[in-house]
């Protein structure tokens, strides 16, 4: 289906480009670049296949930082002392948790956090 | 102007750090009770993320320390009167609700079997 919808684009492009062909000034010329215009891919450009974008795209994204169990917030991921605020709140609304200000400076990493919420008996 | 190698100078710094990260924290619950939806939620937090992040640069030691005054007044004016606490917290409804009882207590079924004399 989207081969033969393709087809019928660049058919369609044939006709318009034909069509510009007079305003040249002299016709063998124009028509030799008319016929390497059409033939060179990226020229025309072609649109990507949309589920191979969407891999691909969803690749980098994980290739991006490396998530490992051992991270550290901000050597590793590479994260400001103000994300690792944010992410020490995510937690706490996450898990239905409070904790209090003096220990939440201290998880650094996810190592830390996920021993604090191991051991305290109220996370859920 | 001290200069960055002395150890009240990084002693200082650090403080100032601890003060703007527990700042930032309360900043962001406080946000988070004031915003009944979510998605309001989500603009406000990232313009006090923006605030925060406008003077990330400053060096000067005096001046950091008005902008952390400056923004803890500001979050004692704004701070909401009923705030959401965990239940189970400090000031939530169910703390000490069921404390355990001391040992050495022990409770005694026998509800309408005791003899009375």
């Amino acid at each position: 289906m989207a081969a033969v919808g393709s087809a019928l684009l660049k058919h369609l492009r044939l006709r318009v480009q034909v069509q510009a062909v007079p305003r040249n000034p002299s016709y063998a010329l124009s028509f030799s670049a008319i016929r390497r215009r059409f033939f060179s891919e990226d020229v025309r450009g072609s649109f990507l296949d949309k589920s191979e974008v969407a891999d691909r795209v969803i690749s980098v994204v994980k290739n991006f930082q490396k998530v490992t169990p051992n991270a550290n917030f901000q050597s590793d991921l590479g994260l400001d002392s103000l994300d690792t605020v944010e992410i020490v709140m995510a937690l706490e609304e996450e898990f239905g948790f409070e904790i209090p200000d003096n220990e939440a400076d201290k998880i650094n990493s996810i190592n830390l956090a996920v021993d604090f919420i191991a051991s305290h008996p109220q996370a859920k | 102007m001290s200069v960055a190698s002395t150890a009240a100078y990084a002693a200082r710094r650090a403080a100032q750090k601890e003060r703007v990260r527990i700042l930032y924290r309360r900043a962001l619950k406080d946000t988070l009770n004031w915003a009944v939806h979510r998605h309001l939620f989500y603009e406000d937090a990232s313009n006090l993320r923006e605030r925060f992040d406008a003077n990330k640069h400053v060096e000067d030691l005096n001046t950091i320390d008005r902008l952390i005054a400056d923004g803890e007044a500001n979050y004692n004016k704004w701070r909401h009167p009923d705030p959401y606490i965990v239940p189970w917290a400090p000031g939530g409804s169910k703390f000490t609700r069921n404390p355990t009882p001391p040992s050495g207590i022990e409770i005694v079924y026998n509800y309408g079997r005791e003899d009375n004399d």
